[in-house]
C-alpha cells in the first residue's frame, strides 16, 4: 500500500491556529476504493487521502481495463477494427463507429449516401439515450435510489431492443462501415422506435419526476464537484461536462458532420458546473435527442445505405457470387483490407461524453500505420482529483457518475 | 379490479388469520399463568414466559423474516420486475417468494465464515450479538394487546410492563449502537471504520431526538409506561375522536418517526452502510454473523413500527368499532382482536418504511446531522413547550387536540405548496439559474 500512495502528498492533520493551540496529534487515513468497488465502474481505482470524511488527495490508478486497443488495430485490417471500437465506449457503441468510420472516409475522399449519413445520425441520437439514461440511473443507483436505476434500464432495453432489431446486438452494435452502414432498416421499424420512443419519454418523466425536485438528491448534487468554465476548458473538457460550466461548445454545432446542419436541436447549457447540472445537462439531451430521432425518421428518403466505390466497399452479394469480377473484389477486400490512401486524418464527434476524435494514419496497406483516440471520459476523470480535493468522501460518488467515466474508452 | 379485490381479500385473511392466531396466544398465556399459580408463582411470570415465545421468537421473528420477503417483493412492485420467484414449491409454485426466507437462512448458516487475521477476536464475535439483542429485547415492553380475563387468568398480550416502558425503550436502542460501532471497528478495516464512525454519530445524534419527541407524549399522557399510553389513546377527546398520540402529537410522531427512521440505518439513511460508497460497517462479515447484523436491521424495523403504533396509533385500540366489539364480544376474542388490530398497524407502518426506503436517495453524512440537530431537534424541544403549555392550560387535553388538528392541516398545506412545480418544467427549490435557461447557445 506504502508504495502505491508514495505520490500522495502527505501532510501533518490539523495544523495548529494559534501558536498557543495544543498540537492535536492526529493521522490522516488512506482509502482504497476500488478498482472492485460498487462506485467505481469501469474498474478504477481511487486512493484517498481521508481526514474524518473530507478527501485531501486523490490518486487515480487507471488501467484495469486496458486493453491495447490503439496497438491490436494495427494488426488488423480497417474493416476489423469496427468490432475493436464497439468496446471503446460500450454503452454507446454506435458513435465509436461512426467515429472511426468518418476519419477512414476522409482518408478515402470517401462520399456518404444521404441515407447512410440520416441512419448513422439516428442511430448515434439513440445510443446517445442509451448513455444518458445509464447515466442518469446510475447515478440514482449510488445516491441509494434504485428504483430510478431499474426505470432507467426499462427504457434503455427498449432502445437496445430496436437496435437489435436493426444491427443484430444490443451492445457491441458493430453497424457503421467504411461509405455507409452495415444494414438498412427492417420494415416497420421506424414506427416502432417511435412508439419506443414515447415510452422512453414516459420513463424519462418519471426518472424526472423522481429525482429532479428531489430535496436530497439536489442536496447531494447541487454545490457538489464543481468545476469552473475556465477549468473546464484548461483539462481538455467536451460534452455534458463543459456545457455544464458555462461553455457552449457541441461538435455537433461547432463543425457540423453527417446531417446534423438539417436538424433542429438545442444544446443546453448550465451555468453552475456541478453535479446537478451535469445532471440537467443529461435529461435535456435525452429531450433533445428524442427530437433528433424523430426528424430523421421524417425526413429520411429511401436509397443507398453504402457507396457504391468499389475500392472500399463490398460488393452486393449477387454479385460476389454471380461474376468473377465482384467475388475478386470481394476476397481482396475481406483478405488484404480496403487500401486506403497513404496520408493522416482526424475526425470527431459529439459522443455521449464529448469530443470523441479518432485520428489515423495510413500508409496505403490494408491495415492501420497508427490509429489514435481522443476519448472525451479521459480529460474528465483527470481533473477528478482537482474538483475532489478538500469535498467529502460522499460528494466523490456522484461526482464519479456524472463525468462519466467509461472504463473501455478511457484505457484504450 | 381483480387485483383490487384480490388485494382486500388478502388482506382481510391475513387480518382473521392474525385474530385466529392471537385467541390462541391468549389461551396460551392463560395456561401459562395457569401453571404458575399452580407451581406457587404469580400468574404473570407464566403468561410472560409464554409471551417471550409467543409474541418474540415467533410473531417478531416471523413478521422480522417475512419482512426480507416483502422487501424483495415490494421492491420489484414498485420497480414493475416480480421480484424472487425462483424456489418452486412442488416444481410449480412460487407462493409470492416465501421459500426464499428458508433459503435465506440456510445460506447464512451454512456459508463459510471468513475471519480477517487482523480482527480483534472478542469484539468480533460479540458485535452482531450486541446489535441484535438490545433490538430484540426492545419488543418485551411493546402491548402487543389489552389485559383480558381468559380461562380464569387475567393475561395481557405482553412480555413485561414495566413502570418505566419508554426508558426502556430508550436504554436499549443507546445498546444498540455498539453493536455497529464495534462491528466495524472490531474488523479493523477502513473502510467499516468510517462505517462504524458513522453509524456511532448518526444514532447517537438522532437519539437525542428521537427522546425529546417522546417528551411530548409523556406529557400528554402522564405517564411512560407504554400500556398506560395504550389505554389512554382509548380516551374521546374531539367528540367521538380516540385521543390517538398522532392527534395529539403530530409533530413529536414527525420526529419519531424520522429519527427512528435513522436508527435503523436504512435509506435514506443508510450511511453507515452506504453500499456504493463504503459499503459498510459489516463489511468484514461473513456467514450467519453477517446475518445476524442484517436481521437486525430487519428486527429494528418491525420494533420501530411496533413502538410508534404504541405511542402514536393508538396502539391495540380497533378504533372503529371498539365499543361495541367491547360489549358484543367474548373477551378473548376481543383481545385477540385488539391485537390484531395491532399487528394491521405495525404491518401498515413497515409498508410505509419499505416504501420510503425505495424511493429516496441516500443523505450525506454532514446533511444527516444537520437534518437531526437543526430541524428535527428544534421541532422536538418547540413540540415539548407547546405540549406543556396545552396540557397546563386545559387537562382534558381539548386544546392539545385542535394544535394538533391545526398542526395536521400546517403539515399538509406546506407539503402540497412545497410539492407544486415552480416551473413548467424541471424547476427546482433553489430558483437560481441553471441549465434550461440558456438553452440553445449553438443556435
Amino acid at each position: 500500500m506504502a508504495k502505491d500512495t508514495d505520490n500522495l502528498l502527505v501532510v501533518p492533520a490539523a495544523p495548529a491556529e494559534s501558536p498557543l493551540d495544543a498540537p492535536f496529534p492526529s493521522k490522516r487515513m488512506l482509502v482504497n476504493l476500488g478498482p472492485s468497488h460498487p462506485a467505481m465502474h469501469g474498474t478504477v481505482r481511487a486512493v484517498v487521502e481521508l481526514d474524518g470524511e473530507t478527501i485531501h488527495g486523490m490518486k487515480l490508478d487507471i488501467g484495469f481495463l486496458h486493453r491495447g486497443f490503439e496497438k491490436s488495430c494495427e494488426n488488423v485490417t480497417w474493416t476489423q477494427v469496427f468490432p475493436y471500437t464497439d468496446r471503446l465506449n460500450y454503452v454507446s457503441s454506435i458513435m465509436n463507429n461512426v467515429g472511426y468510420a468518418m476519419a477512414v472516409e476522409k482518408l478515402c475522399d470517401l462520399e456518404v449516401p444521404e441515407r447512410a449519413q440520416y441512419l448513422r445520425v439516428l442511430t448515434s441520437e439513440l445510443h446517445r439515450m442509451c448513455d444518458h439514461l445509464t447515466l442518469v440511473s446510475a447515478m440514482g443507483l449510488e445516491l441509494g435510489a434504485m428504483t430510478v436505476l431499474i426505470y432507467g434500464m426499462e427504457a434503455r432495453d427498449l432502445i437496445w431492443d430496436r437496435l437489435t432489431e436493426l444491427c443484430g446486438a444490443r451492445l457491441t452494435s458493430n453497424y457503421a462501415r467504411v461509405g455507409g452502414v452495415s444494414r438498412d432498416m427492417p420494415e416497420g421499424w421506424g414506427e416502432k422506435v417511435e412508439r419506443t420512443l414515447e415510452r422512453t419519454a414516459e420513463m424519462v418523466d418519471e426518472i424526472d419526476r423522481l429525482l429532479t425536485r428531489n430535496r436530497i438528491v439536489i442536496d447531494r448534487c447541487r454545490g457538489t464537484g464543481v468545476i469552473s468554465r475556465a477549468d473546464a476548458i484548461d483539462y481538455g473538457f467536451t460534452g455534458p461536462c463543459l456545457r455544464a460550466s458555462g461553455e457552449p461548445y457541441d461538435v455537433r454545432k461547432a463543425t457540423p458532420y453527417l446531417v446534423y446542419d438539417r436538424l433542429d436541436f438545442d444544446i443546453p447549457v448550465g451555468t453552475n458546473g456541478d453535479n446537478f447540472d451535469r445532471y440537467l445537462m443529461r435529461m435535456e439531451e435525452l429531450k433533445q435527442s428524442d427530437r433528433i430521432v424523430r426528424q430523421c425518421l421524417a425526413q429520411m428518403q429511401p436509397g443507398a445505405i453504402a457507396s457504391d466505390d468499389p475500392r472500399f466497399v463490398l460488393p452486393p452479394k449477387p454479385e460476389v457470387y454471380g461474376s468473377i469480377e465482384g467475388a475478386m473484389a470481394h476476397f481482396k477486400i475481406i483478405m488484404e483490407g480496403i487500401k486506403v490512401p497513404p496520408g493522416e486524418a482526424y475526425a470527431c464527434v459529439e459522443a455521449a461524453n464529448g469530443e470523441l476524435g479518432f485520428y489515423a494514419v495510413s500508409d496505403g496497406s490494408g491495415r492501420p500505420y497508427k490509429l489514435g483516440v481522443r476519448a472525451p471520459g479521459w480529460n474528465m476523470l483527470m481533473a477528478l482529483p482537482q474538483i475532489m480535493e478538500g469535498r467529502m468522501l460522499a460528494d466523490l460518488i456522484p461526482t464519479f457518475d456524472t463525468v462519466n467515466m467509461i472504463g473501455g474508452e478511457v484505457e484504450q | 379490479m381483480k387485483r383490487f379485490v384480490g388485494m382486500w381479500l388478502v388482506i382481510g385473511a391475513v387480518l382473521v388469520g392474525l385474530v385466529g392466531l392471537f385467541y390462541a396466544f391468549y389461551a396460551l398465556a392463560a395456561l401459562g399463568a395457569k401453571g404458575a399459580v399452580a407451581l406457587g408463582f404469580p400468574g404473570f411470570y407464566g403468561s410472560a414466559i409464554v409471551n417471550a415465545v409467543t409474541l418474540m421468537a415467533v410473531t417478531l421473528m416471523t413478521v422480522a423474516a417475512l419482512l426480507t420477503v416483502a422487501e424483495r417483493k415490494w421492491s420489484a412492485a414498485m420497480q414493475d420486475r416480480i421480484g424472487a420467484n425462483r424456489i418452486l414449491v412442488g416444481g410449480k409454485f412460487a407462493l409470492g417468494g416465501v421459500p426464499y426466507l428458508l433459503a435465506d437462512a440456510l445460506k447464512m448458516l451454512t456459508k463459510e465464515a471468513i475471519y480477517p487475521v487482523a480482527r480483534s477476536r472478542f469484539l468480533f464475535e460479540a458485535a452482531p450479538v450486541l446489535a441484535f439483542a438490545p433490538t430484540f429485547a426492545l419488543f418485551a415492553v411493546v402491548p402487543v394487546g389489552p389485559e383480558v380475563r381468559a380461562l380464569g387468568q387475567t393475561v395481557g398480550m405482553w412480555v413485561a410492563n414495566p413502570d418505566a416502558g419508554l426508558l426502556w425503550v430508550f436504554a436499549l436502542a443507546g445498546i444498540s449502537v455498539y453493536g455497529t460501532t464495534l462491528a466495524g471497528w472490531a474488523s479493523n478495516s477502513r473502510v467499516g471504520m468510517l462505517g462504524a464512525v458513522r453509524a456511532s454519530a448518526q444514532m447517537i445524534s438522532y437519539e437525542v431526538s428521537l427522546g425529546m419527541s417522546l417528551v411530548g407524549v409523556m406529557i400528554a399522557y402522564r405517564t411512560v409506561s407504554l400500556q398506560q399510553m395504550a389505554i389512554a389513546q382509548g380516551a374521546d377527546v374531539l367528540g367521538p375522536i380516540p385521543a390517538l398520540g398522532l392527534l395529539l402529537q403530530p409533530l413529536g410522531f414527525l420526529v419519531f418517526f424520522t429519527s427512528s427512521f435513522a436508527e435503523t440505518k436504512r435509506a435514506p439513511f443508510d450511511l453507515p452502510e452506504g453500499e456504493s460508497e463504503i459499503v459498510g460497517y459489516f463489511l468484514e462479515y461473513s456467514g450467519m454473523k453477517f446475518g445476524l447484523l442484517f436481521l437486525a436491521e430487519f428486527v429494528e424495523v418491525v420494533i420501530l413500527a411496533a413502538v410508534t403504533t404504541a405511542v402514536f396509533l393508538g396502539g391495540w385500540h380497533p378504533i372503529f368499532f371498539e365499543g361495541w366489539l367491547k360489549a358484543n364480544l367474548d373477551p378473548m376474542l376481543f383481545g385477540a382482536v385488539c391485537a390484531a388490530a395491532f399487528l394491521g398497524k405495525l404491518i401498515l407502518l413497515t409498508w410505509i418504511q419499505l416504501v420510503i426506503r425505495w424511493l429516496l436517495p441516500r443523505f450525506r453524512y454532514d446533511q444527516i446531522q444537520g437534518l437531526c440537530w437543526k430541524l428535527l431537534l428544534p421541532g422536538a424541544i418547540l413540540n415539548v413547550f407547546v405540549t406543556g403549555a396545552a396540557v397546563l392550560v386545559d387537562p382534558s387535553l381539548q386544546v392539545l387536540a385542535w394544535i394538533g388538528v391545526a398542526e395536521i392541516i400546517a403539515i399538509f398545506g406546506i407539503t402540497l405548496a412545497v410539492s407544486k412545480p415552480k416551473a413548467a418544467h424541471g424547476g427546482h427549490d433553489h430558483g437560481d439559474a441553471h441549465g434550461h435557461a440558456a438553452h440553445a447557445a449553438g443556435h
